[in-house]
């Protein structure tokens, strides 16, 4: 497979809550527009990690489950996600390497917000 | 409790954070299907949870931090997706740190077993440390 199936997610400020929720990351940064403001983000952004979320999402969508049980990732966080952006993440083979995709989360207006490439397992190709 | 933030200074390479121990229950299935919804292909909500998992296990330990950290990177190796009704035991510990462009670098090291001390995933966190 060339390309990963893309998957969206619209970030609003209640799906924000619900990821600090899970993973008990209630950093003001994410949750408390006043603080948020004052910070050199200038103001709430959503938790890296709920991104990544996506990746794996395709992936599983490509490949099924055996891909992310076999999955090395390695994901770097270019620019903050804000409430109510809606992101699309999707992914490239990489050339000369069946196993080597390169990921992206990018906002509408297609800017990357995370990049990195993710590793697929022997066992996840079948 | 300590009550003072963990400091660059005071990360010690290769030294042990502590451990962190969570369930995979019905109330983390539910927060997750929450978020992306209830209609994932197979694999995704473990994957997911495992994600979860490894940063609550470093928010534990890794307490309290001083305001304004960084998330800059993650890695995350799967060898085995958590299933629902497993405890999940995760050791963390402080696999780096530098200073670079006058920025402060912490990398977070996360290695999780669930029954049986079956291994299902390693983790690093890149940071950039605020203080």
């Amino acid at each position: 497979m060339q390309q990963l199936p893309t998957t969206t997610l619209v970030v609003t400020g209640e799906a924000i809550g619900q990821y600090a929720e899970l993973t008990q990351d209630f950093n003001p940064l994410h949750l408390d527009s006043a603080f948020a403001a004052t910070t050199r983000m200038g103001g709430v952004i959503a938790h890296g990690t709920m991104s990544i979320n996506l990746i794996l999402h395709s992936l599983a969508k490509a490949f099924g489950a055996e891909a992310v049980v076999n999955v090395d990732l390695d994901i770097r966080f270019i620019k903050p996600v804000r409430v109510a952006e809606t992101l699309t993440a999707g992914g490239e083979r990489e050339s000369g390497d069946a196993r080597r995709y390169a990921v992206w989360v990018r906002g509408v207006e297609g800017e990357d917000r995370l990049v990195g490439v993710a590793t697929l397992g022997p066992a996840a190709l079948g | 409790m300590k009550t003072n933030p963990i400091l660059f200074d005071d990360f010690v390479v290769g030294g042990e954070l502590g451990t962190h121990q969570a369930d995979y229950d019905d109330k983390i299935a539910a927060a997750w299907c929450a978020i992306f919804g209830t209609s994932q292909p197979e694999g995704a909500q473990g994957a997911g949870v495992a994600v979860a998992l490894m940063m609550r296990s470093y928010l534990a330990v890794a307490a309290p931090r001083p305001p304004g950290n960084v998330h800059t990177r993650q890695r995350l190796a799967l060898q085995a997706l958590p299933q629902p009704g497993e405890t999940v035991r995760m050791r963390v510990w402080c696999a780096g740190k530098e200073i670079k462009r006058e920025s402060r670098y912490v990398e977070i090291g996360v290695q999780a077993a669930g029954d049986q001390q079956r291994p299902l995933f390693g983790g690093r966190l890149t940071l950039i440390w605020a203080a």
